[in-house]
């Protein structure tokens, strides 16, 4: 017997029902300072000053990165907020990556 | 300018200050202007339903045609029909909160005190997207998507783009002197 915590059985539950996680995805663009993007994924996110650098880091080297994972609403709520400080986000589900 | 050369800096747990000449003064305050009137509400020809109107809902969802503001309220999502019923439901609460603020640092700049700014936390965050709402706009203009820092910085002092880039530079200078204040507090 397979020993399933509550993380797996969401995922499987999520398989089954066909529940998708969202994601909100932040776009490099030449204006924003790189500062100012690591101080707006902190203040919104919450993240370490560690961790924001390392995804800014990988928005401009890559061209984009994923900032957070959830439901459809909490992603389109995510966006409007990293609108308000004028960085470029957009959402999608999770696999149509 | 000799007095600005720091920028903000921090004055105790919760305050940053910075020292700003007139003329300083009265380009941040236009722009500030600027940027709130650009984010006016287009008017709602086809919105019959004041309730509607009343909790931000418009009836426009095409994206804005004005280069700037599309910069300043992008498509939520890559596929158009989601983007325009997103952007039924948010834009107007988006151009709300930029214009708030853009007023809040007019207000901190009209109301200074020998050109001095004293702004808290919270004033800080409306300092940081005013800003760079304004950068964003600028931007735009001096097509930063294709013109290196390299190129824009042999602009030829008669061309007028030379002025804009030397506002755009100064307020990212500005930027992250706020930025770095605001970081060194935080930890």
């Amino acid at each position: 017997m397979v020993k399933v915590n509550e993380k797996i059985e969401e995922e499987l539950q999520a398989i089954f029902s066909g529940e998708v996680p969202w994601i909100t995805i932040v776009w490099d663009d030449p204006v924003n300072l790189m500062t100012y993007v690591t101080y707006v994924l902190m203040e919104l996110f919450g993240f370490s000053k560690e961790k924001a650098t390392e995804i800014m880091m990988k928005i401009h080297t890559e061209g984009k990165a994923v900032v957070s994972t959830g439901s459809r609403e909490e992603m389109e709520r995510d966006v409007a907020r990293v609108h308000e400080f004028g960085l470029w986000a957009t959402l999608q589900r999770g696999d149509q990556q | 300018m000799a007095e600005l050369q720091k920028g903000f800096y921090p004055h105790g747990d919760n305050t940053f200050l910075a020292n700003f000449s007139e003329s300083e003064r009265e380009v941040l305050i236009n722009l500030s202007e600027q940027v709130i009137e650009l984010l006016a509400e287009r008017i709602d020809h086809h919105n019959d339903d004041p309730l509607a109107a009343m909790v931000g809902i418009t009836s426009h969802d095409t994206p804005p045609e004005d280069e700037v503001l599309l910069r300043l309220l992008p498509n939520a999502y890559a596929d158009q029909v989601d983007a325009s019923e997103f952007r039924r439901y948010t834009e107007s609460t988006l151009r709300q909160k930029k214009q708030a603020h853009a007023m809040a640092m007019r207000t901190n700049l009209k109301t200074a005190t020998d050109g001095i700014v004293e702004i808290d936390r919270n004033g800080a965050n409306d300092w940081l997207g005013a800003i760079n709402d304004v950068r964003l706009a600028l931007g735009v203009r001096l097509n930063v998507e294709e013109n290196s820092p390299e190129e824009l910085q042999l602009l030829k002092p008669d061309d007028p783009m030379h002025g804009v880039y030397a506002v755009y530079s100064w307020l990212g200078w500005l930027q992250e002197s706020l930025l770095e204040a605001v970081m060194n507090g935080r930890q």
